[in-house]
């Protein structure tokens, strides 16, 4: 289900107002940390541990990572803020109130719904799949996802941060088995979810991944923003390895309508192919 | 980006001359001899090790090139020429035959150069996404022993090829195909299929339909350079198979490949009249 679809059907729904219902942070993933250290594969080089693979994160915290009640066809997520404890992003008062702004304009808003880049960590919680791709001494995401990537690089230079990026400028050392990326320079005009949670320029994000089993990333984002937040909080979630034979990272590429308005539509869509009749190309993808 | 930034960056390009064509200066002299084989950087799988950043350098054209692939350079003095500049060097640019009826749309598309799927930040499909403007846009290569990716900083363009030339899957068709690799020797080979029909070649019109097949073959020739060919057939389009040939260069270490946010920050359409089916009012 692409995420425009499940924007209509939240939009859809009158438990819209339940939003805002207290959820627990995920347990599930909080409860990792407490697990004996898992010892991942290593790579050729005999000691960078091999996270590669194809991921992807289960349930629905891309629709707020505060966490939803769900509805018809979309399951209810918790918050995966663990961090404050009561699981809701320590806004100061003004940015609350942009927040409730965007919230009421997620359905025109959402810089996802333009086909844009997700940002960072918002790429990592998506419905769709990442695949992880490393070498000793090279590491890089691919996000299914509007087939946005991130090339982490080594943290013995400083940031690249002359400009915004959609995707941050990511510097990574490794700490033991635990990958820790620190990013920086992402753009103000990216949402963390499609409920408009949202930062500024001063975003700053040091991200942890560390392999709880064969098939499972625990994920830790720490975030900090003084001009949004009051104070640093994180979000948690696990990416679960996909195990399907021939699984991979299909190309993601919105079309646009006659309007204009772009679409996320499946290469297994026939309305993605032209078949020679060149007068379509005039056309659109009418989806 | 936006075509002024690329505008911009030609400019800069243009100005730091001395970076632009060092490396062309030394291509004319590196065109095939895989007799450095037995040094070549290798994976513990035993094959050429082709990862880092690379740029495309020269060869089929002569350094910067803008336009079409048919020989027209608007980049070049004086915005003609064909085939970059007269004598010796790597070949020419090939020339397109087309069958009839793509001849009258691609004279077609030459007037409706808005509609390149490029201008408005779609995948460039294949060989377009390395067959860029030479020394803009570097493409990152990370490989193991199942997959070479290509992560190209050009409409952040991912293609994560695997090597274990397994088949093309059925109904799927995509901006950029599907591509299955495999080593032949030391050439690592790739098939590219199942296109969706929407690609142009470049920015003056020359296009392809979902009959596109592509045969890529990128050979390690030392270590700072990659001789890439690419041999194009779509009967339904040309007469005869295109071949395309020109190297990439390794890109020094202390450089990295950037962000790329085409639609994010979409401008192209701006350079382009009303009238054109673009953003701009014409100067009266």
């Amino acid at each position: 289900m692409t995420p425009s679809r499940v924007v209509r059907r939240v939009l859809s729904s009158a438990a819209i107002a339940g939003l805002l219902a207290t959820a627990a942070p995920d347990s599930v993933a909080q409860n990792n940390s407490r697990q004996a250290p898992f010892a991942p594969n290593r790579l050729w080089d005999g000691k960078t541990p091999d996270f590669r693979g194809i991921w992807q994160t289960r349930g629905t915290a891309y629709v707020n990572v505060e966490g939803h009640p769900g509805e018809k066809g979309l399951a209810a997520s918790r918050s995966i803020v663990v961090d404050p404890p009561d699981g809701k992003i320590p806004y100061r008062r003004d940015a609350l109130t942009r927040r409730q702004t965007n919230y009421r304009n997620r359905s025109t808003a959402d810089p996802s719904l333009k086909c844009y880049q997700a940002s960072v960590p918002r790429a990592t919680y998506l419905a769709t799949p990442l695949q992880i791709l490393q070498s000793p001494g090279n590491f890089a995401i691919v996000y299914q996802e509007n087939h946005a990537f991130r090339v982490f690089h080594p943290d013995t230079r400083p940031h690249f941060d002359a400009t915004d990026w959609w995707m941050g400028d990511t510097r990574y050392r490794w700490e033991g088995d635990t990958l820790v990326a620190d990013v920086a320079a992402i753009t103000d005009q990216a949402w963390l979810d499609q409920a408009g949670n949202f930062h500024s320029t001063e975003f700053h994000v040091v991200e942890r991944y560390r392999m709880t089993g064969p098939d499972v990333i625990e994920y830790e984002a720490q975030i900090d923003d003084p001009v949004v937040y009051v104070r640093p909080w994180t979000l948690r979630t696990a990416l679960y390895r996909v195990t399907q034979p021939g699984a991979r990272i299909v190309e993601d590429e919105c079309l646009e309508d006659a309007d204009g308005v772009r679409h996320h539509i499946s290469p297994s869509d026939p309305r993605n192919l032209l078949k020679a009749d060149y007068s379509k190309w005039k056309q659109g993808a009418r989806p | 980006m936006t075509r002024a930034l690329l505008a911009a960056a030609i400019c800069a390009v243009a100005a730091a001359g001395s970076w632009l064509w060092r490396p062309l200066l030394a291509q004319s002299a590196a065109v095939p001899s895989s007799a450095t084989g037995a040094a070549l950087p290798r994976l513990p799988d035993g094959r050429p090790d082709l990862q880092g950043l690379w740029l495309k350098s020269a060869g089929g054209f002569q350094g910067l090139f803008i336009g079409s692939l048919d020989g027209t350079n608007f980049a070049a003095p004086g915005g003609g020429g064909r085939g970059g500049r007269a004598g010796g060097g790597p070949p020419a640019a090939p020339r397109y035959e087309y069958t009839p009826e793509a001849e009258a749309e691609r004279q077609d598309r030459l007037k409706r150069g808005y509609e390149d799927p490029e201008a408005r930040c779609h995948l460039p499909g294949v060989p377009r996404a390395l067959e860029q403007p030479a020394g803009l846009y570097p493409v990152q290569i990370i490989q193991d022993e199942k997959y070479v990716a290509l992560l190209h900083e050009a409409m952040h363009d991912v293609r994560i090829i695997p090597t274990d030339n397994s088949p093309h899957p059925r109904n799927y068709w995509a901006w950029d195909g599907d591509s299955r690799g495999r080593w032949d020797g030391d050439t690592f080979v790739v098939d590219v299929s199942n296109f969706n029909g929407r690609t142009w070649l470049d920015m003056a019109g020359n296009f392809v339909d979902e009959n596109e097949h592509v045969l890529e073959r990128f050979r390690l020739l030392d270590r700072d350079t990659i001789l890439y060919e690419a041999t194009v057939t779509d009967p339904t389009v040309f007469v005869k198979p295109i071949e395309m040939r020109f190297t990439l260069k390794r890109v020094p270490q202390e450089q990295q490949i950037l962000e790329y946010s085409c639609l994010e920050g979409e401008r192209s359409l701006q350079h382009y009249t009303d009238e054109d089916g673009g953003k701009k009012r014409r100067a009266k």
